[in-house]
């Protein structure tokens, strides 16, 4: 027998996807790099998870979790050839508790879908990344995933209790627990992140949040990005945290209100798309500060959105922001550094001009409210030369973030694509640290391997050579 | 390797995709399996892989496009606008072309051939074959096929005053010419010269869907020599509607006729009836939604018909008709038919409008004897006729 025979008698041949071009197919997510992938599965239970997991390491065949393949960081690409295990049937939700405010999932659910089913319940998953209506939560928990909510609730490790997984080893454990704080290491905040190096994870216990009472969504339109970023200062030094404070520039702006044909102001140089949520007093008066704010900055435009059907569309506008970029260029290469909210102005202007210095072609938006900034390069990747230029204006994108004091990942996570750069922001025995706890969970380097730590991170033993 | 055929997907189409996957949570298929080759993505990585010469044309790559319902959901769902239509009707000729069978013929026998034959269609016993071909099993039908019904050739209304030109189709035709008599007496009251010129033909969709991009050709050079001069097409089958916005010569003079009655009514030539307290859940046709982008003008037709509208399964999955699909994939067609006749349920209507022929009869399929499936056009007018309530049919 084979690997792909002894997968097929488990699963049956329909959940096993291994001719040439499914290959194809499952090699790449919504990042740059492409794998190579042996074969792709679909269990239904943490069982068949845990039975596909046991055959692959009989076979020493390297697995990798994948959930919706919306990560933009390669994560869910196997770089030595290895075997994909989806799981996006595995999609129930089961035991919400409408008291505690929790539900167990499964970890292919996906994100939005979680939201809209506890919608008659007056309830939601918080994290909300603008690929909610396709990523999964299985994924979320793997990359932390943040969102333009994220900024008063917190990312996902702020709204997972506990987390059921199969190790390397094909075991299940479970790390958290139902009863919140827990004494002893808390594994829990290890494994939320850690991109599917230490176990796949079957079931999650997440945190419901109640919806607000009301919401007000306002669009304002700058006529710089300095501007734009001098008023999100101004909203948090007069001590409001609205739900979300993000910023497009204007090339993205254009992109965008070509898809939505939301009336976004395409002359503004600079957009804020700003939210606040409460109760009826507490969203008035948050709409006013936002409004006088943006007044004394400048703004040449204000609209404020209180009906569901204006604010979806708004949002649509913003969480299609990535996707419209194709209509500049086929390929994008996405950043995703933090830079601590003073440095805003003086990062963006550096990062403008590194880009008309390799003479690429720049699309802005980001998280404003807590510094996650995501400059985008259009480009196409078929040109020769291309990808090189596009990574190495990268490196320099990243550096001059981290010097203003930021960190290389906001929320897309580390994966492959952004590996090489972890030196910049980790020391030698951070990263070896790292590896071992790396190890702790998996002895033969079975999991997801590759990603995230750059070779040779464990550097006080066999220097590199570690898979 | 590569495309033989002489509208193949092209290359600037494929890389408008950014593989953002956000069309993946709208598309049937991928929501059923969970899996990426069944998913708008991963066709369109497939179709990409054939363009650079990395893959075949060989039979998996068919199963992958077969297995889409062309519901055009994700055309709709991505951002950077890609053409997903157009590509994978490219995609599907190549699959016809390249890959020959003995069921590929015999299609393409019943969609080309039948569907063109019209006066023979008249009859009946063509179309009657044809249809069960397609698998719409006599359930979905609604009226006995009579040569005096139908449109063809046919002009009524005003001598003078604007002329619309009816589009009639072919199944449509035969077995929907109720639907073709409400679009007649609602264009009437609106004001408006109807003319059904008999020289018309199918409008090749189905055809074109399932790959015979030849024999689509030829009927569209057919509907162009007799629509070319019309001022306005009018469609009530929104699968042939979305089909003919498309053609390069008359496209742009195709309407729904749900957008020209909605129109109507906003500028006052057709009245806002009085309201009768009765609810009508509105279905949204892909054809209609995806494909043409009309989501608000059947809810206004109605609306003014006198009901309370409630929508049936708003931005949900393909009802599973889609044309010959539910043929191959009996299984998936099935489902997706199941889910939407619940989704129906749910609303507490047990009038239910859909603006497109292949979605009533699937409704009618998995709707039990209780629910009445009628076109907006045909409600409309019946309310206008003063002919009490269509749920009481
Ligand atoms: C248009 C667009 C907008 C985006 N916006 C945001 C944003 O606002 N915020 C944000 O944080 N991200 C964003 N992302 C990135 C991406 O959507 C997130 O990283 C998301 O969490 C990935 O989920 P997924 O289901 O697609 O996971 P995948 O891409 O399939 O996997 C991501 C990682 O998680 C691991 N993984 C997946 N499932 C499991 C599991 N069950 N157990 C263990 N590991 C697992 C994989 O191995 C991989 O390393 C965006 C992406 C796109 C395309
Ligand atoms: S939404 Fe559009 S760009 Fe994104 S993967 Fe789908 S087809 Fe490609
Ligand atoms: S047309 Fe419909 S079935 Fe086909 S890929 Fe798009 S959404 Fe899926």
């Amino acid at each position: 027998m084979t690997l792909i025979d002894e997968l097929i008698a488990l699963l049956g041949p329909e959940r096993v996807r291994h001719h040439p071009l499914d290959l194809l197919v499952f090699s790449k997510d919504a990042g740059v790099t492409t794998g190579d992938v042996v074969a792709a599965v679909l269990p239904e239970t943490a069982q068949e998870v845990a039975a596909v997991v046991r055959i692959a390491r009989r076979y020493e065949t390297p697995i990798v979790p994948r959930g919706a393949g919306t990560g933009l960081a390669g994560g869910a690409v196997p770089v030595s050839p290895g075997l994909l295990v989806v799981l996006t049937r595995l999609n129930e939700i089961h035991d919400v508790d409408e008291v505690g405010l929790t539900a167990w999932v499964g970890p292919g659910l996906i994100n939005l879908d979680l939201s809209e089913r506890l919608e008659p319940l007056g309830l939601h998953f918080a994290p909300d990344p603008s690929s909610q209506q396709a990523c999964t939560i299985g994924g979320n928990v793997g990359t932390n995933a943040g969102g333009p909510h994220c900024l008063a609730d917190g990312t996902t490790v702020a709204h997972i209790y506990a987390a059921e997984m199969v190790t390397a080893t094909g075991e299940m454990v479970t790390v958290g627990s139902e009863a919140p704080d827990q004494p002893g290491l808390d594994l829990r905040a290890v494994v939320v992140g850690s991109e599917g190096t230490l176990g796949i994870v079957t079931r999650v216990l997440v945190r419901l949040t109640q919806n607000a009472p009301d919401v007000a969504t306002l669009l304002i339109g700058f006529p710089t990005i300095e501007a734009a970023a001098a008023a999100v200062s101004g909203v948090i030094a007069s001590g409001l945290i609205p739900a979300a404070l993000e910023i497009m520039d204007q090339p993205m702006v254009k992109a965008v209100e070509n898809f939505v044909h939301a009336g976004y102001p395409t002359a503004a140089g600079a957009v804020l798309l700003a939210e606040v949520t409460g109760t009826a007093d507490t969203v008035a008066s948050g709409v006013d500060v936002i409004r006088s704010v943006s007044e004394t900055n400048d703004a040449i435009e204000i609209r404020v959105a209180t009906d569901a059907d204006e604010r979806a569309l708004l949002w649509k506008g913003r969480k299609g922001a990535f996707g419209a970029v194709a209509q500049a260029a086929p390929d994008y290469y996405l950043h995703d550094t933090v830079v601590p909210r003073t440095a805003l102005v003086e990062v963006m202007t550096k990062i403008y001009e590194i880009g008309d210095r390799y003479e690429l072609q720049m699309l802005n938006v980001f998280h404003a409210g807590d510094g996650n900034l995501h400059p985008l390069v259009a480009f196409d990747a078929k040109e020769p030369g291309m990808l090189d230029r596009v990574q190495e204006a990268a490196t320099e994108m990243v550096r001059v973030s981290i010097d203003a004091g930021g960190s290389l990942s906001g929320e897309h996570g580390i994966g492959l694509e952004k590996r090489g750069l972890m030196n910049l922001v980790f020391s030698d025995i951070d990263l070896d640290a790292q590896a071992r706890v790396r190890e702790a969970f998996d002895d033969a380097g079975m999991m997801n391997p590759h990603k995230v730590l750059p070779e040779g991170s464990r550097c006080f033993d066999a220097k590199g050579v570690r898979l | 390797m590569g495309w033989i055929t002489v509208l193949p997907p092209e290359r600037v189409d494929l890389d408008s995709c950014v593989t953002c996957g956000l069309c993946l949570p709208v598309c049937p298929t991928y929501r059923l399996t969970g899996d990426e080759t069944a998913s708008p993505r991963g066709r369109l990585a497939a179709i990409d892989a054939v363009d650079q010469g990395i893959a075949p044309v060989d039979e998996r790559f068919g199963e992958i496009i077969d297995f889409c319902l062309q519901c055009r959901a994700c055309e709709t769902a991505c951002p950077s606008l890609v053409p997903f239509g157009r590509i994978i009707e490219g995609a599907t000729a190549e699959v016809r072309a390249q890959t020959p069978s003995v069921e590929g013929r015999l299609r393409r026998f019943g969609v080309t051939t039948a569907l063109r034959t019209i006066p023979l269609l008249r009859s009946g016993a063509i179309a009657l074959g044809l249809l069960q071909r397609l698998g719409l099993a006599s359930r979905g039908l609604r009226t006995i096929p009579l040569p005096e019904r139908s449109a063809r050739g046919g002009s009524w209304g005003p001598g003078e005053g604007p002329v619309a030109t009816l589009f009639i189709g072919c199944v449509a035709d035969a077995w929907f010419s109720d639907i073709h008599q409400a679009t007649i007496e609602v264009l009437v009251a609106a004001g408006y010269r109807v003319e059904a010129p008999s020289s018309q033909t199918c409008c090749g969709a189905l055809a074109a869907h399932d790959g015979f991009i030849d024999g689509a050709e030829k009927m569209a050079e057919q509907n162009r020599a007799a629509l070319r001069d019309a001022e306005v097409v009018v469609v009530d089958v929104a699968g042939c509607g979305a089909h003919l916005k498309d053609d390069p010569e008359f496209g742009h003079k195709v309407l729904d006729v749900t957008q020209v009655v909605a129109e109507a009514i906003d500028d006052g030539r057709l009245p806002v009836l009085e309201g009768n307290g009765e609810l009508v859940a509105v279905q949204d046709p892909c054809h209609l939604e995806h494909g043409q982008g009309i989501i608000e003008q059947p809810r206004t037709v109605l609306w003014a018909a006198g009901y309370d509208v409630v929508d049936a399964d708003r931005g949900g999955l393909c009802c599973g008709a889609a044309g010959t699909y539910l043929v191959d994939h009996p299984d998936t067609s099935s489902e997706l038919g199941r889910r939407k006749a619940t989704a129906v349920a749910n609303t507490g209507a047990t009038l239910v409008a859909s603006a497109n022929a292949g979605c009533e009869m699937q409704l009618r399929r998995f709707l039990d004897d209780g629910y009445v499936v009628r076109h907006p056009v045909e409600i409309y007018a019946s309310s206008l006729a003063g002919e009490g309530h269509m749920s009481d049919d």
